[in-house]
């Protein structure tokens, strides 16, 4: 039985492929899966910090390729979640430390180990992507309702169609009440100009710069909505039919007493 | 000016004009906000009279031209100019507000790998003989894309968002760009509430880790969104704060403002209750 292995890409940066990657592992593992995180940023490594794991690192992932430790040394387990590990990118060294298929290898390997492997591509399409992509068998393209965000989504999406790649589409960021007033394009926009299957719609809150920042992933807080959202997602991942939720606009009067509480 | 510069173009390798600045706005992490500083920076610096060009590095994942709103004008790119394919003077696009300001698209259908680093330095070189300000739009990341886009610049500009990821993305990049270049630190998309409430950084955690000079603090605000959307620069609205704000970098990077930085505040209640009423 190999696992799936997905990667989440964008183009570009900033959109919240880490924060998804993160978000979604802890949701897949909370509904029992084994799950493997891995940071391909070499250089740039975030995922760490996003689960709260950055001062338990001791190998990383181009030590993994280098033979100076075991795959299994490199795992750091989740302390809240046992299902779910993280494989750390290295820090100090550069993306072309490790190679398409070296990079494939790891990912083949982990597959081994659990149900989920989930890849966190850096941003942009050179070397960092393909390295990414090398050992997925699916991809979910993360974007944010924003032009710039979409034509780098499309411009990753044929790089993915290129190799074959099978591929859905998160939207993140909405802000229901700009789509309202033509300020921002809608779910339906982003899906029609990108032609692709829709995986899941996460909401704007501000309550994820907090938890990203303080290391705890917020699908850990059962009380809050885009827990619910993360879960939706994973269950539409396993090949549940989840209806989408609507993120229609509050009113007038909801909107008011909102921004002034 | 432009005209003079114009003018005076077929003497230059006789009497080298005083050379402009190349800036490369950069950050390690994608998505603070990079090309939305390089579009509003320049159309600051232009609309107060210098000659500006901006460049976009991103090779491959262009955006400057949208986030200006010049995408249907562009007709050569970067790599048409480094090839010889085209003149310099064809490629570049005229704004369509600020007469001063001209853009240098990437190319959107090649790879940073076929930047040949020391002709895009010599580029930028030969834009400095000309404007007054070369503004570099760096990719995100730390690749081939961002050697290319710091090798002809002199100085960098480091747009961080207060989040630890931004702020440690950020430090790795200020030890990239070594001692000779001269680093400033824009802090963007702050949220005065959330500060306050201790669930984001304040300017001074960020800038206690990057220990950089600060040229601004820009606030989050959703008409940033729209306005990068639309492809017109909040810069040239006098009545938007956001847009006062980068006016007042552009000033501090040309000199003529050296009073500190303001750290933008909390609106009161009332301004909340009629800023959702409008």
């Amino acid at each position: 039985m190999s696992a799936r292995r997905i990667v989440l890409t964008s183009g570009k940066g900033g959109v919240g492929k880490t924060t998804t990657t993160a978000n979604l592992g802890a949701a897949l593992a909370k509904r029992g899966h084994r799950v493997v995180l891995v940071d391909a940023d070499i250089g740039l490594r975030n995922l760490d910090l996003v689960l709260g794991v950055e001062k338990r690192i001791v190998f990383d992932l181009v030590e993994v390729v280098e033979g100076r430790c075991q795959l299994r040394q490199a795992l750091i387990k989740d302390k809240r979640l046992e299902n779910l590990s993280i494989l750390p990118a290295a820090q100090t060294r550069d993306k072309t430390a490790v190679s398409e298929a070296q990079f494939a290898g790891v990912v083949e390997q982990l597959g081994a180990l659990c149900e989920y492997v989930l890849i966190d591509c850096p941003a942009g399409i050179e070397h960092g992507f393909r390295n990414a992509v090398a050992g997925a068998s699916e991809a979910i393209v993360v974007t944010t309702p924003e032009v710039s965000a979409i034509r780098d989504a499309d411009r990753v999406i044929g790089k993915l169609h290129e190799r074959g790649l099978p591929l859905r589409l998160i939207v993140n960021r909405l802000r229901p009440e700009m789509v309202r007033s033509g300020d921002m394009l809608s779910v339906d926009d982003v899906t029609d100009i990108l032609s692709a299957e829709l995986l899941g719609i996460v909401p704007d809150d501000e309550e994820i710069i907090d938890t990203t920042n303080r290391g705890e992933p917020i699908v850990l807080q059962p009380e809050s909505r885009l827990a619910v959202v993360y879960d939706k997602i994973a269950r539409r991942l396993e090949g549940e039919l989840v209806e989408f939720t609507s993120f229609s606009a509050p009113g007038f009067f909801a909107r008011i007493f909102g921004k002034a509480s | 000016m432009r005209e003079m510069i114009e003018h005076e173009a077929p003497a230059a390798s006789a009497v080298p004009r005083q050379r402009g600045r190349a800036i490369v706005v950069t950050s390690g992490k994608g998505g603070v906000g990079k090309t939305t500083t390089t579009a509003n920076l320049g159309a600051a610096l232009g609309a107060g009279g210098a000659s500006v060009v901006l460049v976009d590095a991103d090779v491959g994942l262009r955006n400057l031209d949208i986030v200006l709103g010049l995408e249907a004008r562009v007709r050569h790119h970067v790599l048409d100019v480094l090839e010889g394919k085209t003149a310099l003077d064809d490629a570049l696009v005229s704004d369509k507000r600020v007469a001063t300001m001209k853009l240098l698209a990437a190319a959107q259908t090649r790879e940073k790998d076929e930047v040949d680093t020391a002709a895009f330095r010599d580029l930028i070189g030969s834009l400095r003989e000309r404007f007054d300000y070369v503004l570099i739009d760096c990719p995100a990341g730390i690749e081939k894309g961002f050697a290319n886009a710091i090798a002809g610049a002199d100085e960098a500009i480091i747009v961080c968002t207060p989040e630890v990821s931004a702020v440690r993305d950020a430090d790795r990049v200020v030890g990239l760009l070594g001692d000779e270049r001269r680093v400033k630190l824009i802090i963007n998309r702050l949220r005065p509430g959330l500060v306050r409430k201790g669930k984001m950084l304040s300017v001074d955690d960020v800038n206690g880790i990057l220990r950089l000079p600060l040229l601004g603090v820009i606030a989050d605000a959703p008409d940033v969104i729209v306005s990068t959307n639309r492809g017109e620069p909040v810069a040239l609205d006098p009545a938007s704060p956001v847009g006062e704000s980068y006016r007042q970098i552009a000033q501090r990077i040309a000199g003529t403002l050296t009073t500190a930085p303001e750290i933008p505040r909390e609106r009161t209640f009332f301004e909340k209750l009629f800023g959702s009423l409008k």
